[in-house]
């Protein structure tokens, strides 16, 4: 490997080191919250590090950081409603995005651009009718009906995400399952499926993510603080300007996001092509 | 066709589009209440009434009514009048006074009257050279409304477009002819800038135009020498246009800045508090109801932007000159401190034209798709009857759910933008009033019933539709919408690409762990990361409150306090944040295209001698464009529906107009309980989704993986 000269090195480093400031400032801003344990509500003061060094924080969002709940019950639910979510758009969608990505039928074309219109909408365009029917059935305020809502905003994602995964596999694997006497269902559950298993996974995570960090339009399905999300709770602190100590809030949102971010860092590169509707070659 | 013929034909065609313009102008003016500034000029008119009617020439050296703008309009307002009987002057109030409710009316009818026919003249005048453009001038709204009142604007627009039209046709002529069209477009330059000196703006226009096709014929020399005299020419003739400047011409300009200045720093101003993009606002939308309900038999501005928008590209490459005008108009316009709604007509002109010319090449491209779609219909994929029935298995599960959990809702959204939905009527509508009304309204049996308040749900048809789009319009947030989802997908896809580049140069150090902190913001949920921001940016308590509270004001950090006071630097802090969250995403995405490339090629353009810019101009961006434009694409899309940003930044910025369609949609039904027009923003949503998936398919085939392959 060539050596760069010294003072095009030194310009490179300081720029990446801008934006690294950049990155690192408001990350840096909660974390000297969170760790700080002299603050009672708001920051009164400019710090750079923590007045008072303390894990205090974390501790009081792990007892009862919203209204009555428990840390547990909040995140509980999250799981709850995130994996069923997950699981309900994955399996659903796996065999619309089998067909779509197999078969040449009538309407084909027009479906795929359904599905595709829907994948990009925002999850409040599925909202307000949801909102309605889910009352309508008396579902609304339960976890079911949170569920159904998160498994609707995902479905779309999910149906065009698979059908992509299952046109990656060469046709002629079946062919060659289904000459050797193999049954259409057959060849799907002992070829295609395992084949596509990895992407399938995927798909599920997406959804999962999609549901666990959906802090906002929950509330609409809410009405007792024992069915509410650990995202959910985060917002309603954060803009009922309720007096709970910022560090507590901080601490909460660390606690919360910090699973996301061990996930995205894992599977990165995974996750950017699937991100980006398996576009990406490498 | 004979050539008299057509020119006779031609003639008819103009004038109809004036007689057409003539039509809307007058019934506005005979619709419009007395707006603003109204009474200003119609005094200033009688003023030069007077003067004209006893004879006082010397009188005009020194009378100028709102010295803030030039005589010649305010001349032809008096001369408008100068044959009805005089009245007594028209009181004198503060700028800032609201619009008085009475004017004279003999005077005011032949001031608009006057008005109105500078408008429908400027419409010909622009059909002579853009038979379509005219027609679209003589119907804009906006336009309209401004040259049917006692407003500026419209001899000053008049005179401006007269300008354009001039320098347009001296372009294809030579010698004595060339030179005549010059010197008129000199005088109407004068005459504009002596109207309202804002219209000037053509005069650069003009200028740059001028410059550039003396370039690239290689006469810059006598460009120089016949713009210096072009120049002194319109300078002549604004003087001469305006005898308040023949006694003392530098105390007159004194007199002018300091007029000026006391008009864009009035209180008035303060408290509108508009944002810079304010003129595009005006412009994609058209005169808001509330403002004048009478007046108008349509309006349909917004979607004279829009064609606008399609065919900015193709007046670059056939009229430059038109192009470059508009450019120069909307740059004054996004300059200019004060924004309201009467200046863009400095703009109204050539937008007509580029609308022109985006309605020309939009109706040959359907053309076109419409004569090649037997074509295309062979090259299809076609069904096959035996993998149909071996779907049909497949299909059913899936379809079931996806029918239930996301068709249906979109559906049952439309059945609810026709009925009147709210919080008190909700049980009416469980109770079965949903169905009663929309298929009693669907079959006809129920009429459209829009006012009642009664708890019940009703019937209202689609006339809500148009009702919510003028509302949002006039606030401006379907252009904030584009705006924001084109502004902040350039700046992430420039710093992201750009910190690829940074970090894919061979031997950098620490390229994992710049790579690792970079990533951050992108594997942070959004709401967390808008929140992460908040307690930096957050008024009185965020981080850099605190820190300037600590060190002391003047710190360059001050300019971020008090942010959420003013509609642009909120933007600019939003802006900041979504930047944050997106650049990863560029990166991540340029990267690996970044890596496929072949490093023989850059060693190629290294020994052929190659700048830093070039090659990345012509080999590293034309290879990674492949892997780029999807990821742009996602994220414009990502933009438009930008949702928890707008949600989390809410509280400390209330700014109603500055959100997404989505952020909008959810605080309908959250804090309204207003389903039916949450219903119905969603819809405009949805067909706002539906062109940008369009138009990106159409962009680039790299797209095709993202839209249906």
């Amino acid at each position: 490997m060539r050596k760069m000269k010294p003072l095009r090195q030194l310009l490179s480093q300081l720029a990446l080191g801008l934006i690294g400031i950049y990155v690192i400032i408001p990350i840096w801003g909660i974390l000297r919250l969170t760790f700080d344990g002299a603050i009672k509500s708001r920051a009164t003061e400019f710090h750079w590090f923590p007045k008072e060094f303390s894990i205090q924080p974390f501790l009081s969002a792990l007892d009862r950081p919203y209204q009555t709940a428990s840390f547990m019950t909040l995140f509980q639910n999250s799981m709850l409603v995130s994996v069923s979510a997950a699981l309900a758009a994955v399996v659903l969608g796996i065999s619309l995005a089998y067909a779509f990505a197999r078969f040449r039928f009538p309407g084909r074309q027009t479906g795929l651009f359904v599905i595709l219109l829907t994948a990009v909408l925002p999850p409040i365009a599925f909202t307000t009718p949801l909102y309605l029917l889910l009352s309508w059935m008396q579902l609304r305020t339960t976890l079911l009906g949170l569920a159904i809502v998160y498994a609707a905003f995902a479905m779309p994602f999910c149906v065009w995400n698979l059908r992509a995964a299952f046109q990656a596999i060469p046709k002629e694997l079946e062919e060659a399952a289904f000459l050797d006497g193999a049954g259409y269902f057959t060849t799907f559950w002992r070829i295609t499926l395992p084949m596509a298993a990895p992407s399938i996974a995927v798909a599920a995570l997406i959804a999962f993510l999609m549901a666990y960090s959906e802090f906002t339009i929950g509330w609409l399905f809410v009405e007792k603080t024992e069915t509410v999300t650990l995202a959910m709770s985060i917002y309603a602190i954060l803009t009922s300007g309720s007096a709970q100590p910022w560090s507590q809030i901080g601490a909460l949102a660390i606690l919360m996001s910090a699973p996301v971010v061990v996930i995205f860092l894992i599977f990165q590169r995974t996750l950017l092509e699937r991100m980006m509707f398996g576009t990406t070659t490498d | 066709m004979n050539k008299t013929i057509r020119a006779l034909l031609y003639l008819i065609y103009t004038l109809l589009v004036f007689a057409v313009a003539f039509g809307l102008r007058t019934y506005a003016a005979n619709n419009l209440s007395i707006d603003y500034d109204e009474d200003d000029y119609l005094r200033a008119g009688q003023e030069f009434a007077h003067l004209i009617k006893t004879d006082n020439w010397s009188g005009f050296l020194e009378t100028n009514y709102r010295p803030e703008h030039p005589q010649l309009a305010k001349i032809m307002f008096g001369l408008s009048i100068v044959g009805l009987p005089e009245k007594p002057l028209i009181a004198d109030l503060p700028i800032t006074a609201n619009p008085v409710s009475t004017l004279p009316p003999d005077l005011l009818a032949a001031a608009r009257n006057m008005s109105a026919i500078w408008g429908s003249l400027t419409a010909m005048l622009l059909a002579l050279i853009n038979p379509l453009g005219g027609l679209i001038l003589a119907v804009h709204s906006f336009t309209i409304k401004y040259t049917s009142q006692v407003m500026l604007d419209g001899f000053a627009s008049l005179m401006s477009t007269a300008a354009a039209v001039t320098y347009y046709l001296s372009k294809g002529k030579t010698g004595k002819t060339k030179s005549v069209f010059l010197i008129a477009s000199a005088i109407f330059l004068g005459a504009s800038a002596s109207s309202k000196y804002l219209h000037s703006a053509v005069g650069f226009a003009i200028l740059i135009d001028w410059f550039l096709s003396a370039r690239e014929a290689n006469e810059t020399k006598k460009f120089f020498r016949n713009a210096f005299l072009w120049g002194v020419l319109s300078l002549a003739a604004f003087f001469v246009f305006n005898p308040f400047y023949w006694p003392d011409p530098l105390e007159r300009i004194q007199v002018t800045y300091e007029a000026v200045s006391t008009t864009t720093t009035n209180p008035n101003v303060e408290k509108a508090n508009l944002p810079t993009w304010q003129p595009f606002i005006h412009l994609s939308s058209s005169v808001p109801v509330f403002w004048n309900e009478e007046g108008f038999l349509f309006r349909v501005d917004g979607i004279i932007f829009i064609f606008a928008i399609l065919g900015i590209a193709q007046t670059w490459k056939k009229n430059r000159f038109i192009a470059i005008w508009l450019f120069v108009d909307l740059f004054i316009l996004l300059i200019w401190r004060t924004k309201w709604a009467q200046y863009i007509l400095v703009a109204t002109a050539p937008l007509s034209f580029v609308a022109a010319e985006g309605i020309k090449s939009t109706g040959a491209n359907l053309v076109e798709w419409w004569q090649t779609r037997h074509q295309r219909g062979k090259e299809a994929v076609k069904p096959s009857r035996t993998e149909t029935v071996r779907a049909i298995p497949w299909l059913m599960p899936g379809l079931f759910a996806f029918l239930v959990l996301t068709i249906f809702p979109l559906l049952f959204q439309i059945a609810i933008s026709i009925i009147s939905l709210d919080g008190n009527s909700l049980r009416d509508g469980f109770q079965g009033g949903i169905w009663r009304e929309f298929w009693g309204g669907v079959l006809g049996q129920i009429e459209p019933n829009n006012l009642a308040r009664d708890g019940k749900v009703h019937y209202i048809g689609f006339q809500w539709y148009r009702e919510i789009f003028n509302w949002i319009n006039a606030m401006g947030m379907p252009f904030f919408n584009t705006m924001w989802t084109v502004i902040s997908v350039t700046l992430q896809t420039v710093l992201g690409v750009g910190a690829a580049l940074l970090l894919w140069q061979r031997g950098i150090k620490f390229r994992k762990g710049w790579q690792a902190l970079f990533i951050l913001p992108w594997a942070i949920p959004e709401a967390i990361g808008a929140m992460l921001w908040l307690n930096v940016f957050v008024p009185l308590w965020g981080w850099i409150s605190l820190a300037v509270k600590k060190i002391g004001p003047l710190t360059p950090l001050e300019f971020f306090t008090n942010w959420e006071r003013s509609p642009d630097t909120a933007f600019l802090v939003l802006l900041v944040v979504a930047l944050w969250y997106g650049f990863p995403f560029m990166m991540l995405a340029a990267s690996a295209g970044l890596k496929l490339l072949p490093q023989e090629v850059f060693d190629a353009a290294a020994i052929d001698g190659a700048s830093a810019w070039q090659t990345f101009r012509y080999i590293t961006w034309p290879l990674i464009m492949p892997l780029i434009v999807p990821a742009i694409i996602i994220r414009a899309i990502f933009a438009f529906n930008q949702f928890y940003l707008f949600q989390m930044f809410y509280f400390v910025n209330p700014d109603f107009n500055m959100r997404t369609l989505a952020s909008l949609s959810y605080f309908l039904v959250y804090d309204w309980r207003d389903f039916t027009a949450s219903a119905i923003i969603n819809i405009i949503t949805i067909l706002f989704l539906v062109v940008l998936i369009v138009l990106f398919n159409r962009w680039s085939k790299a797209g095709e993986g993202v839209t249906y392959a």
